[in-house]
């Protein structure tokens, strides 16, 4: 490891950690971790779920207090009690989940706390200037007088980012910023990142995501298993070293995998349309694809864009107003979910936490469904077979590698990798000729991505077709046979594995014709798919 | 079903003795239990405060439940009260709040009294055939409000609340005109013919206990229940729905014959308990006599009070019935009203709507009742007690269609 931790003499860094140790009753989230970050850097904060970033960022905040350690802003020791004395000492952290009231404007929710007054009145004018000011200062893009509620999310997080540089933060905490949002989102909040270090503040950004990394830090810090594994510097790495250092094993990153070899179709659409409601627009939009046994056909598109409507309503959650849908050959239009299993569909959800699962039954009763109505584990008269629920389970377990104490354990106090193992596991495990697989690898850590993504693969080469949707283009791109590009409700591109590249996936996923060339191509739209396509190539 | 047998596996328990201790202290430090002393020490307070001595007061409740002369009427207090928690505890297993229980329960019977009365057939066919009618009547009645909400959007909640009105109208109707006791100033029916009724267990005395066969269908009722919920495909399937009604879709459960089926049988236990209640002492139905005492609102705090677990809605329902009995015994014995016995209910709801802070993850008494901690790893319902520890819970009522009604009738309906 390129071990950069000691400093030039006399450099005092903006941010220090020194030994820090925090233990949890049987865990030790925290095994001496030093942290040291210069001023005006972007410092990028490493590691897989459980790794103990949250754990640090959240003592550098004064959420927790380490159990030993020591914390220096600028050369001066802090201890601070609880995030108002952080606040205080100039620290801003943006949270996973936004604290923003949705029906106030911009503006008053940014100076909430700290109103300017007049005459004991809140200054409504200054206030909004003030606003205005940053908002142009920062190149923030954000309209002051908006109520946030109205607001995309991606605009909410640059609100969030405004209170803090309202409040004269010179070191903001980032915690995993781009999680929530779109491609386009997450290039725009790393360019207002970028901005925010020229004008000398210091960004201290937590995430798992190897490509924003690569693209916007200065250095890295990884942590694994509580403990620091690497200190780099981003320039003179890759994203093979950081991976390395956050799993202890090496991954391959830019594996794609062999064709598949197509057979008959499992799954064909016709015209399918779903509507939004009277008068707005289709949310899907005469849709017609088709997928073969044998082969995976990726669907790409800026979340949002119908993807998650079409694959509601082929899983038969959604009703459909238009068009036919044949799985395996059979008309199933207006069939219940159940008959549409029956006929030869899996389904993996989007959102695992309440739709793929139920988040306070055991791992074996998450396990069961689907196969709880039939031998070997019902018994005669609609009996449960306990015993053969327990081994089922452990089969699942087994086989796809989930990471649990036992079968009897809640799912939801699983790592979002290993529920989604879990649910992957058992849609597979279905064993039906289509499987609907929707954001297989969204918040999930690395080495379990790698494994996901086997299991697709071997999955499709056990002559079953897959329709993924997916809003990372690595994923499209790493296991497509086909790719469908969806804007707005329709299918506007379908490219062959050969010619599926990010140049012309990213250009009609931005509504562009992507067999034009970008030159000749809007030139919005041209701007947009360049922009987007460095950084989500790399996402893994 | 395996979740809930191993429920503590996160703790990794490195032998059989030290399961069993986790598994105690589960039990003794869960919410209920907490909960039910927390409500016994502020009982006792305000007992002091009335200038009555608490344990002498306590004593007197529990010789007034369970004494010789108190444990009968515990027992028949237990039909109404236990068959109309389980009636309640069905349809909330699958996060469905079925608040129609009175009016199932009084349709189930005049159904039973009208088939009792005009029946040709021999008394031993009649009794069976009013508790089929009254089953009959109940379930259909609750039936209908599953219908208003999966055909018409009327939220279940609310259809079932507001059907029963008219029910409780139209029986009142009925006991005060067509079948009105002639001759009487008491709007009651006429006594169903003799032999007509449930047969009662005889005391030592020879006399009867007040304690009919009834109870044995009610117990009957819960041993159904509980292999159903722990042992069926359909209990999985209502489980599941409960835990996460979108999953439940997702994977193909349907939701809209799932409500009718869950709400006919709860409305059938609700209108056989009505049946029962006619077919005992005084054999005919009087008006009032079945909504007036609440049972409806005990057994659904009973039902919340369990998470509609089988064994815990019957071990809530008794204890709901003991204190009911008790404070009688209390009453007579210390002077202490037995109102108190209703606050101590209410109590012990409060108690358990106000864990929020205390028993949450990460609350000190969680952590504490749950012995080594396993950190980001919120701990698993240990069934070890009598009841479910994970009452009230999100669980059961986000799933359903609307919040809970439960802490407002914190007063059990007396």
């Amino acid at each position: 490891m390129n071990d950069q931790h000691a400093a030039a003499p006399g450099d005092i860094a903006e941010v220090e950690m020194r030994g820090i140790v925090r233990r949890f009753p049987g865990v030790l989230a925290n095994d001496r971790v030093d942290l040291r970050v210069a001023s005006g850097e972007i410092h990028a904060v490493m590691g897989e779920n459980g790794a103990g970033k949250s754990t640090l960022m959240s003592i550098l905040y004064g959420l927790q207090r380490p159990d030993a350690g020591r914390i220096l802003l600028r050369g001066t020791e802090h201890s601070f009690g609880s995030p108002v004395q952080a606040i205080a000492a100039g620290l801003g952290m943006v949270h996973q989940g936004f604290k923003l009231f949705p029906s106030l404007t911009v503006t008053e929710n940014v100076v909430y706390g700290s109103e300017p007054t007049r005459r004991g009145l809140v200054d409504r004018a200054t206030a909004r200037a003030r606003v205005a000011e940053l908002v142009d200062t920062h190149g923030l893009h954000v309209p002051p007088d908006a109520r946030v509620a109205d607001l995309p999310i991606g605009v909410q997080q640059r609100v969030e980012i405004l209170k803090l540089l309202y409040r004269d933060a010179r070191v903001l905490i980032l915690d995993e910023p781009t999680a929530v949002l779109t491609p386009a989102e997450a290039d725009r909040l790393l360019a207002v990142i970028r901005g925010l270090a020229r004008s000398g503040r210091t960004i201290l950004l937590v995430t798992h995501k190897l490509g924003e990394v690569m693209a916007v830090s200065d250095r890295v810090t990884v942590l694994r298993d509580g403990r620091v594994t690497a200190r780099l510097a981003t320039a003179e790495t890759t994203p093979a070293e950081i991976a390395l250092a956050m799993t202890g094993r090496r991954i391959d990153l830019d594996r794609t995998h062999p064709a598949g070899t197509p057979a008959a179709d499992v799954l064909e659409v016709r015209g399918l349309t779903v509507s939004a409601g009277r008068g707005a627009k289709p949310l899907v939009e005469n849709v017609s694809l088709t997928v073969r046994a044998g082969e995976i056909v990726g669907v790409a598109g800026v979340a949002g864009n119908g993807q998650s409507e079409l694959v509601e309503a082929l899983a038969g959650l959604r009703p459909i107003d238009a068009g036919r849908v044949l799985v395996a050959g059979r008309d199933v239009g207006d069939a219940s979910v159940q008959q549409r299993r029956r006929a030869g569909l899996a389904y993996v959800p989007e959102d695992r936490a309440t739709v793929g699962a139920a988040r306070d039954a055991s791992l074996a009763d998450n396990l069961a469904m689907g196969f709880h109505r039939t031998p070997p584990l019902a018994g005669r008269g609609g009996f449960l077979r306990r015993a053969a629920i327990r081994e089922h389970a452990a089969r699942v377990i087994e086989r796809f590698g989930v990471k649990a104490a036992s079968s009897a354990v809640t799912i939801g106090t699983l790592s979002g990798g290993n529920q989604q193992k879990a649910i992957l596991g058992r849609e597979i495990t279905h064993d039906a000729p289509l499987l609907l697989v929707e954001q297989p690898t969204r918040g999930v850590d690395i080495g379990s991505i790698e494994n996901i993504h086997a299991r697709l693969v071997e999955y499709r080469d056990a002559g079953h077709g897959v329709l993924l949707v997916s809003a990372e283009l690595s994923e499209i791109l790493a296991l497509s046979d086909r790719v469908l590009v969806m804007y707005e409700g329709r299918i506007v591109a379908e490219l062959p594995r050969a010619e599926a590249d990010v140049h012309a996936i990213g250009l009609a996923m931005a509504g562009g014709d992507p067999t034009r060339s970008a030159a000749a191509a809007d030139p919005d739209a041209g701007d947009d798919a360049s922009s987007t396509a460095p950084t989500t190539a790399h996402q893994v | 079903m395996t979740a809930s047998k191993a429920g503590t596996a996160t703790e990794h328990p490195s032998s059989p003795a030290a399961r069993v201790a986790l598994r105690v202290r589960g039990a003794v430090f869960s919410p209920v239990t907490v909960s039910v002393v927390a409500a016994l020490i502020l009982g006792a307070i305000i007992l002091a405060g009335t200038g009555a001595d608490p344990l002498t007061a306590y004593g007197s409740v529990l010789t007034g439940a369970f004494g010789s002369e108190g444990i009968g009427d515990t027992l028949g207090e237990c039909i109404p009260i236990v068959g109309l928690a389980l009636a309640l505890a069905i349809p909330l297993r699958a996060g469905l709040v079925n608040l129609g229980g009175d009016g199932q329960l009084v349709l189930g019977g005049l159904a039973a009294v009208s088939v009792g009365l005009y029946s040709p057939f021999p008394s031993a066919v009649t009794v069976v055939l009013a508790l089929l009618a009254g089953m009959l009547a109940g379930g259909l009645w609750a039936a209908l409000a599953a219908v208003l909400e999966t055909r018409c959007g009327v939220p279940l909640l609310v259809s079932s609340l507001l059907l029963s009105y008219p029910a409780m109208s139209f029986v009142s109707y009925m006991v005060r005109f067509p079948l009105l006791q002639k001759g009487s100033g008491i709007p009651q029916t006429e006594r169903l013919p003799e032999g007509v009724k449930l047969p009662e267990f005889a005391a030592g005395s020879g006399a009867g206990t007040g304690v009919s066969v009834g109870i044995v269908l009610i117990v009957l009722a819960a041993v159904i229940y509980f292999v159903v919920d722990h042992r069926t495909a359909a209990g999985y399937e209502v489980r599941m729905t409960g835990l996460g009604a979108r999953f439940a879709g997702y994977a193909g459960v349907d939701r809209s014959r799932l409500t009718l089926r869950l709400m006919f049988a709860s409305g059938s236990l609700a209108g056989l308990v009505g049946a029962i209640t006619v077919l005992g002492f005084p054999y005919r139905m009087v008006d009032g006599a079945l909504t007036t005492p609440g049972y409806t609102w005990t057994g659904l705090l009973a039902a919340l009070l369990a998470a509609a677990s089988p064994v815990g809605t019957v071990a809530a329902g008794f204890f709901f019935s003991a204190l009911t009995i008790g404070g009688f015994g209390m009453e007579q014995e210390t002077a202490v009203p037995q109102q108190l016995t209703a606050v101590l209910q209410a109590v012990v709801i409060l108690f358990l709507a106000v864990r929020g802070g205390v028993f949450r993850k990460g609350g000190w008494l969680r952590r504490f009742g749950r012995g080594p901690d396993t950190a980001g790893h919120p701990p698993p319902d240990p069934e070890a007690g009598v009841l479910d520890t994970g009452m009230l819970t999100t669980g059961v009522l986000d799933t359903g269609v609307a919040g809970p009604p439960a802490p407002a009738r914190g007063d059990g309906g007396k």
